[in-house]
C-alpha cells in the first residue's frame, strides 16, 4: 500500500462526510491508495462490490468468468432479465461504476485457475468468494508467499461463514479505561496485547482512555481445516445452544475436496467425522436441520449476502482504515436463529 | 425450477413462496437502511412493497444509499428508488413522497392494506408513531436503526412481544444556563451559545417575538446557580443583545466590529467582575483590540474547512461572514440555523471558537462543529446492509415461512444487535437474544386497551360528545365518571367538571379521521380498589356506510388494580437540549415541554463495557435511532 496523497479534495470530503465522521480523513485517504481484488461476482461479491466501490476504494478489480443464469437474478442486483446469457462483468461494469465514479475500476474475465501466483501479488487484498476447499487453499498459499491480507465468505441458503487470514495484524483499539487497567500478554489463542498507553481526552480532562495495541495471529485455511475443533472450548450450555450449521459448514468444507454440491448421504457421513473431531454430539443436529442444509447446498440467498458481504467490507475498510479490530479468523452465521459466532481456529 | 424465484423456494417451499408473492409489505424510508430493505425484499420475490420516505436526496446520501447517483441530488428518494430497482425487480411497487404521520395521506384504513410493516426510519417521532398504528391493527413490525458502526433489529409482534416503547428511551443530555451563557468549559458549550442563543437573537425572528420568547424561559428554566448577581447579569446581557440586533438591521458593515468587542470584551470584562465564578475556576481571557485590528490582515478565501483556524482567522471569517447574513436578512426578514447553510454554519462556528479561545477551551474545525451543531451521526453502507438483511432474514420468521424452523411462540423468534463492531464481544459478531414479552408497565402495549373506532361522516356531524361517551360508557362498562382526552390535540374533552363541550358534535369539536380519544375511568369501584383499563381509539372515518354508523372495536376492557403512579416529576429543572423530531434543530425548552419531550427523546452514546446481553441490548437501542435527528453529546 503506498501512503498516497493524504489530502482530500472539498469534493471528496462533502461526499463521504457521513464516514469520515466515523474513520477519520486519514483512513479515507488510505483506502482511496489501496488495491483489491475480488474473486467472483456472485450475491455475495455484488454486496461486498457495492459497498467497498460506495466507501471510496481506490482500485478494485474484479475477476469473473461466469455466464449470467436464470437463477443469479434472484440474488444479484446488478443483473437484469436481458443479461442472461452474457458475462457477467460484460453486464455489471457500467452499473458498477455508476456508484462511484471516483473508484478505479478493472474488470478481468480471465479464469482465476488459470491465474498465475505472480498475478496476485499486485494486490494489497484479495476477497474471494464462491471457492472450492481446493482452490481457497491454494490461493491461501499464494496470499501467504506475498504477505496478502486474505477474505473468504461463502454461502449456504440462509448459512454462511467468513475465514480471514491477515497473517499477523496489530489493532488499535481505543475505549474508555475501566476500573480493571488491561495488562500486556495473550489474551486468547490468536490474540495477544503488546502495548497499552493512556490518553486523555483535550476537552475533558475526566475522560481516560486506554490505546491498546492488540497483536492478531492468524493461521492458514488449511491449518484451520486441521486444527478447528471446540473440544473443551464450549460449556454445557454453550454447547446446547451451539448451531448445527458450525460442524455443517466444517463437514462440507472435507467434502469439497471432491465436489461442489454434495449428496445427502456424503455430507451426512462427513458431518459425523466433524462431529467427533469438534467433540459435538452428533445428536445435536436434527435431521430436518440436516436436510435443509443439505437441501440449501449452492443456494445464494440476497439477504444472507447482505449480511456477510457487510461484515467482510467492513472488516476490509477497518483494515486500511486501521479502524476496530479486525475480525479473527473465522465466523459462521445461521439465519434461523441469527447466530454469528467468532471463532479463533 | 430454473429462474429467479428457484432460491427463495429452495429456502421456503413451494407453498410459502406463493405466499411471499402474495405478501404486501410497507417499507417506512427509503434511506440508508430503506434502499437496502427494497433491495432485499424484491430479490426474496415479495408480491407487493410500498416505500414512503419525505425527503430528497442530499450529496452526503451517496456515500451508502446506493440507488442514488450525482444526477438525483434533489429528486424525491422513493420514486428516485423506485425507478433504480426496475431492472432487477419482479415485484409491484409503489412509492410515496411524504410524512407517514400524515393522517390525510396515510389514513389508518389505508395501513390496514399490509401484511407486515419495516420501519427504516431515522427519527424516534415516527417510529413511535409507527409502532403505534402496529399496536392499532396488530400488523406486524420489524423495527431497525443504525448508528456508525452500531445497528440492531427488532422484530415487533403487537401483544405478544415487546413493543417499541417497552424500553425506556433516555433523556436528552441538558446544560443549566449557566455553564452556557457564563461559565463554559467544552466546546459544545460554546456551540449551543453561539447556534442557540447568540444566532437566534441576531437573525432567527424579530425583536418583540424574542422578547416574549426569553421572558417565558426565564420565568421556568433552571439557572444552575443560585448566585443574583449572575443572574441579572444574563438578563441584562440578553436585553443588551436586543441592541446588537439593531447592528444587523442598519446593514451597516463598519460596525459589525461592535459585535465582537461587546460579545467578546465588554462582555467578558462584567463576567469577570463577578469574583465568585472564578474561585474554582480558570478565569476567561478577553480579546484585545489588538486582536480584532491583526485579523484584517487576513484573506479568509483561503480557509479551509477541515482544519483549526487561528484566532485571528476566526475574527477574520467572523466578520466577513456576518456580513453576508446582515445583507440576507435584509431580504430574508428571519434567517434559520441550518447545518447545511454555510453561512448560518460559519457563523455559529467561528462565534464558537473565539468563545472557546476565551475560556481556554480547545477550537474546532468547521467540519468537526457541524456534526455537533448539526446533530449529524455518522452513517455507513456496511451497517446498513447488515442490518436491512437480518430485517428482511427474520421477516420469514415473524411470517412463519420456514416449515422447519417453526415458530411455536413468538418469544422464540430472535432480534439482533452488533456486538462486535459496538466492542460489546468479541466471541460475537451479532448478540441475538429471544424476543421478550410485553412490559406490562408500557403506557403504548400493555396499560391501554386500543381499538378503532368507526364512524360515518354524517354521524361525526350529528352524534354530540355526551352520545359518544354514553354509548362507550354502556359498551365497555365504565361507571359514570370518566374523563376524555384528544390525545392527538393534546387536549381534556370532558371529566367530572367539566361538562361544556358534552352537546357539541364531534365535527364542531374538530374530531376526524386520525384523531385517538383516550378514555380513563375516574371512579374505579371502592370496594375493590378495581378500575376499568384506560382504551384508546382512533378514530377513522369511513365513507360507504350508512348515514348513521358508528362501530366501536370488539374488544374487552378489563378491571385492573389501581397501580399508584411513580413520581416522575422530582428531576431537577433545567433547560433541555433536545431534539425536534422534525428539524435538526437544539431547541431549549422549558421543563413542562421537556417531560413531553423525554418520551420521544434519545439517549447518550453506547457505553461501552461487557455485561449481559438484556442490558447490552437496551443500550443499543436507546442509542440508535438512526442517521441525523440526534444530537450525540458523550
Amino acid at each position: 500500500m503506498s501512503s498516497g496523497d493524504s489530502n482530500l479534495s472539498a469534493d471528496e470530503i462533502a461526499l463521504y462526510d457521513r464516514q469520515i465522521r466515523l474513520w477519520g480523513m486519514a483512513a479515507q485517504a488510505r483506502m482511496r491508495s489501496a488495491k483489491v481484488l475480488l474473486i467472483n461476482l456472485g450475491s455475495i461479491g455484488t454486496e461486498i462490490t457495492k459497498n467497498i466501490v460506495l466507501s471510496g476504494i481506490g482500485n478494485l478489480t474484479l475477476l469473473d468468468d461466469h455466464t449470467v443464469t436464470e437463477e443469479d437474478l434472484g440474488s444479484q442486483f446488478f443483473l437484469s432479465k436481458e443479461n442472461v446469457g452474457y458475462k457477467r462483468l460484460e453486464v455489471t461494469k457500467d452499473r458498477i461504476q455508476e456508484l462511484n465514479p471516483r473508484v478505479n475500476l478493472t474488470y478481468d474475465v480471465g479464469k482465476f485457475k488459470e491465474k498465475d501466483a505472480e498475478y496476485f501479488k499486485q494486490f494489497d487484498l484479495i476477497i474471494g468468494t464462491e471457492l472450492s476447499t481446493l482452490e481457497t487453499i491454494e490461493l491461501n498459499k499464494i496470499t501467504r508467499r506475498f504477505n496478502i491480507p486474505l477474505y473468504i465468505a461463502g454461502s449456504n441458503g440462509l448459512f454462511a461463514y467468513i475465514f480471514v487470514d491477515l497473517v499477523q495484524f496489530d489493532a488499535v483499539d481505543e475505549k474508555l479505561k475501566s476500573s480493571v487497567p488491561v495488562e500486556i500478554g495473550r489474551i486468547s489463542s490468536n490474540k495477544e496485547v503488546i502495548e497499552v498507553n493512556v490518553r486523555i481526552d483535550e476537552d475533558d480532562s475526566k475522560k481516560i482512555y486506554e490505546k491498546v495495541t492488540t497483536r492478531h495471529h492468524y493461521k492458514t485455511f488449511e491449518d484451520v481445516l486441521q486444527a478447528a475443533s471446540l473440544k473443551d472450548k464450549l460449556n454445557r450450555r454453550q454447547l446446547k445452544r451451539l448451531s448445527g450449521a458450525v460442524p455443517l459448514t466444517f463437514a462440507k468444507f472435507n467434502l469439497q475436496n471432491n465436489q461442489a454440491c454434495p449428496t445427502s448421504e456424503e455430507l451426512r457421513k462427513s458431518m459425523q467425522a466433524i462431529s467427533n473431531k469438534f467433540g459435538v454430539p452428533v445428536e445435536n443436529i436434527k435431521d430436518e436441520y440436516f436436510e435443509q442444509f443439505a437441501n440449501q447446498s449452492g443456494i445464494e440467498f440476497a439477504p444472507v449476502s447482505a449480511v456477510i458481504g457487510g461484515a467482510v467490507a467492513q472488516d476490509v475498510i477497518n483494515v486500511f482504515g486501521k479502524r476496530q479490530s479486525p475480525i479473527c479468523n473465522f465466523i459462521i452465521f445461521d439465519g434461523i436463529t441469527l447466530d454469528m459466532p467468532i471463532y479463533e481456529f | 425450477m430454473a429462474g429467479r424465484e428457484s432460491n427463495i423456494v429452495k429456502i421456503v417451499g413451494i407453498e410459502n413462496y406463493e405466499k411471499i408473492r402474495n405478501c404486501k409489505c410497507l417499507l417506512v424510508g427509503a434511506g440508508g437502511i430503506g434502499s437496502e430493505l427494497l433491495k432485499d425484499l424484491i430479490l426474496m420475490q415479495f408480491g407487493e412493497i410500498h416505500i414512503i420516505d419525505l425527503d430528497t436526496i442530499d450529496l452526503s446520501n451517496l456515500n451508502r444509499q446506493f440507488l442514488f447517483r450525482q444526477k438525483d441530488i434533489k429528486q424525491p428518494k422513493s420514486t428516485t428508488a423506485v425507478k433504480a430497482v426496475s431492472h432487477f425487480s419482479n415485484s409491484k411497487l409503489i412509492p410515496y413522497q411524504g410524512n407517514i404521520m400524515d393522517t390525510n395521506q396515510f389514513p389508518l384504513h389505508w395501513f390496514n392494506q399490509f401484511d407486515i410493516i419495516f420501519n427504516a426510519l431515522d427519527n424516534l417521532a415516527a417510529r413511535r408513531y409507527v409502532n403505534k398504528i402496529a399496536q392499532f391493527l396488530s400488523l406486524p413490525l420489524l423495527e431497525s436503526g443504525t448508528s456508525g458502526f452500531d445497528g440492531y433489529i427488532q422484530p415487533i409482534i403487537p401483544h405478544l412481544t415487546e413493543c417499541f416503547d417497552c424500553t425506556k428511551k433516555e433523556t436528552p443530555k441538558t446544560f443549566p444556563v449557566c455553564t452556557i451563557r457564563s461559565t463554559p468549559n467544552l466546546p459544545i458549550h460554546c456551540i449551543v451559545w453561539a447556534k442557540n442563543f447568540l444566532f437566534n437573537e441576531l437573525f432567527a425572528s424579530s425583536i418583540t417575538e424574542n422578547n416574549q420568547d426569553e421572558q417565558r424561559l426565564e420565568d421556568k428554566q433552571d439557572w444552575g446557580t443560585e448566585d443574583k448577581e449572575e443572574i441579572e447579569r444574563i438578563k441584562q446581557e440578553t436585553n443588551e443583545l436586543h441592541e446588537l440586533q439593531k447592528i444587523i438591521y442598519s446593514k451597516d458593515s463598519s460596525k459589525i466590529v461592535n459585535i465582537l468587542e461587546k460579545l467578546f470584551i465588554h462582555d467578558i470584562e462584567k463576567l469577570l467582575l463577578i469574583e465568585n465564578l472564578w474561585k474554582t475556576r480558570e478565569k476567561p481571557t478577553s480579546l484585545t483590540l489588538e486582536h480584532i485590528e491583526s485579523s484584517k490582515k487576513i484573506d479568509v478565501s483561503k480557509l479551509k474547512l477541515d482544519q483549526i483556524w487561528s484566532l485571528e482567522e476566526q475574527i477574520a471569517k467572523f466578520i466577513n461572514v456576518t456580513e453576508i447574513l446582515m445583507n440576507r436578512y435584509s431580504i430574508e426578514k428571519s434567517i434559520e440555523f441550518d447545518k447545511d447553510d454555510e453561512d448560518t454554519l460559519e457563523f455559529v462556528v467561528t462565534a464558537a471558537n473565539i468563545r472557546s479561545y476565551i475560556f481556554g477551551i480547545s477550537m474546532k474545525s468547521v467540519f468537526d462543529s457541524k456534526q455537533i451543531a448539526g446533530n449529524i451521526i455518522p452513517a455507513i453502507a456496511t451497517t446498513n446492509a447488515i442490518i436491512a438483511g437480518l430485517s428482511s432474514i427474520v421477516s420469514l420468521r415473524v411470517l412463519n415461512l420456514l416449515n422447519y424452523a417453526n415458530v411455536k411462540k413468538p418469544t422464540d423468534i430472535n432480534m439482533a444487535f452488533t456486538s462486535k463492531a459496538s466492542n460489546i464481544s468479541n466471541q460475537r459478531y451479532l448478540s441475538n437474544p429471544n424476543l421478550s414479552k410485553p412490559n406490562c408497565n408500557c403506557a403504548v402495549c400493555s396499560k391501554v386497551c386500543r381499538g378503532v373506532l368507526e364512524v360515518s361522516t354524517v354521524k361525526l356531524q350529528t352524534s354530540t360528545l355526551g352520545e359518544l361517551i354514553e354509548l362507550i360508557r354502556t359498551t365497555f362498562k365504565y361507571p359514570n365518571d370518566v374523563s376524555v382526552l384528544d390525545v392527538s390535540g393534546q387536549r381534556l374533552l370532558a371529566d367530572f367538571d367539566f361538562d361544556d363541550l358534552l352537546d357539541k358534535t364531534l365535527e364542531d369539536l374538530k374530531l376526524g379521521e386520525g384523531d385517538v380519544l383516550l378514555f380513563t375511568d375516574d371512579e374505579g369501584d371502592e370496594d375493590s380498589n378495581q378500575f376499568r383499563k384506560s382504551l384508546e381509539l382512533y378514530i377513522a372515518v369511513v365513507s360507504d356506510k350508512s348515514d348513521d354508523y358508528i362501530k366501536l372495536p370488539s374488544i374487552e376492557v378489563p378491571l385492573i388494580e389501581k397501580i399508584e403512579e411513580a413520581e416522575s416529576n422530582d428531576m431537577e429543572e433545567e433547560i433541555n437540549i433536545a431534539t425536534n423530531a422534525n428539524e435538526e434543530t437544539i431547541i431549549l425548552i422549558d421543563e413542562e415541554e421537556a417531560l413531553e419531550l423525554d418520551k420521544q427523546s434519545k439517549g447518550k452514546r453506547l457505553e461501552r463495557e461487557d455485561s449481559s446481553d438484556k442490558d447490552n441490548i437496551k443500550k443499543i437501542r436507546t442509542t440508535n435511532t438512526i442517521e441525523d435527528d440526534i444530537i450525540e453529546l458523550d
